[in-house]
């Protein structure tokens, strides 16, 4: 009885550990975009959900590898950052009350992705599953676990990291850092406040991206899961503090423990409903987050 | 207070209102979209309230209306009430939860109300496909029938469109009183600035409950109505694609005024049913006209009019002006 206990116990932390550092990959883009263009981008589950549909389309209709898909994808994402950044966003650049009226057109923006998508892929499949990164299975410590969900832990835990080393260390992160802080002084300072707003859009935007794919690697999914990213990018980003990357961080690990263990006992459902739950009491009692500065 | 024409003006589209049902008679069809456009004007002109007058954004709206549509079924199916006493209460009782749920997030301003709304109408929508002894899930309820009438009769088909365009149009004018009243003027006054009409003296979260509340009830009403209307309710049918909806005639229209959302209900709430053949592309539609309208009309059509009309008035004027100083000089 104690070995079964064992296997489930090492395949939630796994679990655990690959949803975190999906949940941390999100919601650090939703949270860069928000914190630097006061953008709540209420499409990311939607952005989410274009990359694992196109990865799908990459590898089950074209036969790429998911590797090769994957770096597509992420080229694909930026691409389409660029364009959207050009087509719509830029115009609110200068409106007053911006995150408002942000926030209505990505909900206008997820209207439009999840009708074409139901349009699309609702009509060629109701599960989607791409073939997995690498074959096989290694024993860690006498517990089996696929190699494909090793590579897209270490993938993972790989991005956020390097995110962490760009918005601490680089030019560009140190540019995005003042410009969360203080838009005026960092334009007086010389930053090229507009540039670095394009620039987060377009990173946060990609980050997403890379964790649809992230997740389209490790799980299969349905047209569903563009919902619950949202708010559960939402609610990490609201309870980690809006503009917090370490806010995201943190509490894109916990929350993706908390679904693992959840989904043991009940429903991924009732993991969201939670989400909802903590989200509107962060809301009520902290509007700022844990992890504000 | 409102001029003279403006009354005239105004009294001319009511009686076009109350008369139209007769009008479209003959065409069920017709007759159909016609009170969906009246439940379209009721529900517009509530969320105007809050939107347009208070400048919050309540993404519950559609949840408000799905308590209500779901109690008053519940008490005439259930408890064998009468669709006017039960009408009044689902109303009082979703306002009431809209309230109580709505009353800790009404100290939020803009984008942060908008997401607390939004996490309040999931929440409630997730509780309408859980609570299934009431809802009956995602499946929904079938066969509500049209409100009852004296004599054991139930209303009619025109006799329920005049219904829907009599309630729409006590909707509107209650809009108009209210945007005259001192509560209308103190709304206005915390939409502008809530910080310096608090140091005036008003009573932010209290004035702003009360908006809450009334434009529940509206919300309530037009849930009521729509479900004996249709005959069907699913936790689809107030999911946040009807709060959006809403806010898009609002916005569509032009908010903060009082013929503006009912221009917009008007002219957008018959499209689905219009454009039969587009239906399926009916959310990426209206998905495009929501960025649309924040783009390139903020302020709505009719706002856009005002503006157009108040920059060519004071065109003439300078004009005019110009005139009588050459006259002068002459």
């Amino acid at each position: 009885v104690s070995d079964t206990i064992l296997i489930v116990l090492v395949s939630t932390i796994s679990t655990g550990l690959i949803l975190g550092a999906i949940f941390s990959l999100v919601a650090a883009g939703v949270t860069i975009v928000y914190g630097c263009v006061w953008l709540p981008n209420a499409s990311n589950g939607q952005f989410f959900l274009l990359a694992a549909l196109i990865a799908w389309s990459l590898t089950t209709s074209f036969g790429w590898h998911s590797a090769s898909a994957a770096v597509a994808v992420f080229a694909m994402g930026i691409a389409f950052s660029f364009l959207l950044e050009w087509v719509l966003i830029r115009r609110l650049y200068d409106v007053p009350d911006r995150n408002i009226a942000y926030f209505v057109v990505t909900l206008g923006l997820t209207q439009i992705m999840s009708g074409v998508f139901s349009l699309t892929y609702g009509v060629w499949s109701d599960q989607f599953t791409l073939p997995p990164l690498l074959n096989g299975i290694t024993m860690i410590g006498g517990f089996p676990m696929t190699n494909n969900r090793i590579a897209v832990l270490l993938i993972g835990y790989g991005l956020l990291g390097s995110l962490f080393l760009l918005l601490r260390f680089h030019k560009y992160g140190r540019a995005l850092r003042a410009v969360f802080q203080n838009r005026e002084s960092a334009a007086l300072r010389g930053v090229d406040v507009q540039f670095t707003y394009k620039l987060s859009f377009v990173l946060g935007n990609s980050i997403v991206f890379l964790g649809g794919v992230l997740f389209a690697l490790a799980y299969s999914f349905d047209l569903t899961v563009a919902w619950t990213m949202s708010v559960t990018a939402f609610a990490i980003m609201i309870i980690g503090g809006p503009g917090s990357v370490l806010g995201a961080l943190v509490v894109g690990l916990v929350f993706g423990f908390t679904q693992a263990i959840v989904s043991v006992f009940a429903s991924p459902t009732a993991a969201t409903f939670s989400y909802l739950g903590v989200m509107l009491v962060m809301l009520l009692l902290r509007p700022q987050g844990l992890f504000s500065r | 207070m409102p001029s003279s024409t403006r009354v005239l003006i105004f009294i001319f589209l009511t009686l076009i209102a109350l008369a139209s049902p007769f009008l479209v008679a003959g065409n069920r069809f017709i007759a159909f979209i016609l009170g969906m456009t009246f439940i379209g004007i009721l529900w517009s002109s509530g969320m105007n309230l809050l939107y347009g007058f208070v400048g919050l954004m309540p993404m519950m709206f559609g949840g408000i209306a799905g308590i209500a549509a779901y109690t008053m079924v519940y008490l005439t199916q259930g408890q064998g009430w009468s669709f006017w006493l039960a009408t009044p209460a689902a109303a009082l009782l979703s306002a009431s939860i809209g309230v109580v749920l709505g009353l800790p997030s009404l100290r939020l301003k803009g984008f942060y109300f908008a997401l607390c709304s939004l996490v309040i109408q999931s929440v409630i929508t997730l509780a309408f496909i859980y609570f299934t002894q009431f809802t009956n899930g995602d499946v929904g309820i079938t066969q509500i029938p049209p409100p009852d009438w004296f004599f054991g009769e139930r209303l009619n088909g025109i006799q329920f469109d005049f219904l829907l365009a009599l309630v729409a149009v006590i909707g509107v004018v209650a809009t108009m009183v209210i945007s005259y009243s001192r509560l209308g003027k103190r709304l206005v006054a915390i939409r502008e600035d809530d910080v310096l009409a608090a140091t005036l003296g008003i009573n932010v979260l209290g004035n702003r409950s009360i908006a809450f509340f009334i434009v529940s009830i509206y919300a309530a009403v037009g849930g009521c109505l729509y479900a004996t209307y249709v005959g069907f309710i699913s936790p689809r049918a107030f999911d946040v694609l009807l709060s959006l909806n809403v806010w898009l005639f609002v916005a569509f229209g032009g908010r903060g005024t009082i013929i503006g959302p009912v221009l917009g209900a008007l002219i957008l709430a018959p499209l689905p049913f219009l454009l039969q053949e587009l239906q399926a592309f009916k959310d990426v539609i209206s998905g495009i006209l929501i960025i649309v309208v924040t783009l390139i009309m903020p302020a709505g059509i009719y706002g856009e009019f005002l503006r157009r009309k108040k920059r060519w008035m004071a065109g003439a004027a300078r004009g005019a002006t110009s005139d009588t100083h050459s006259a002068a000089k002459q």
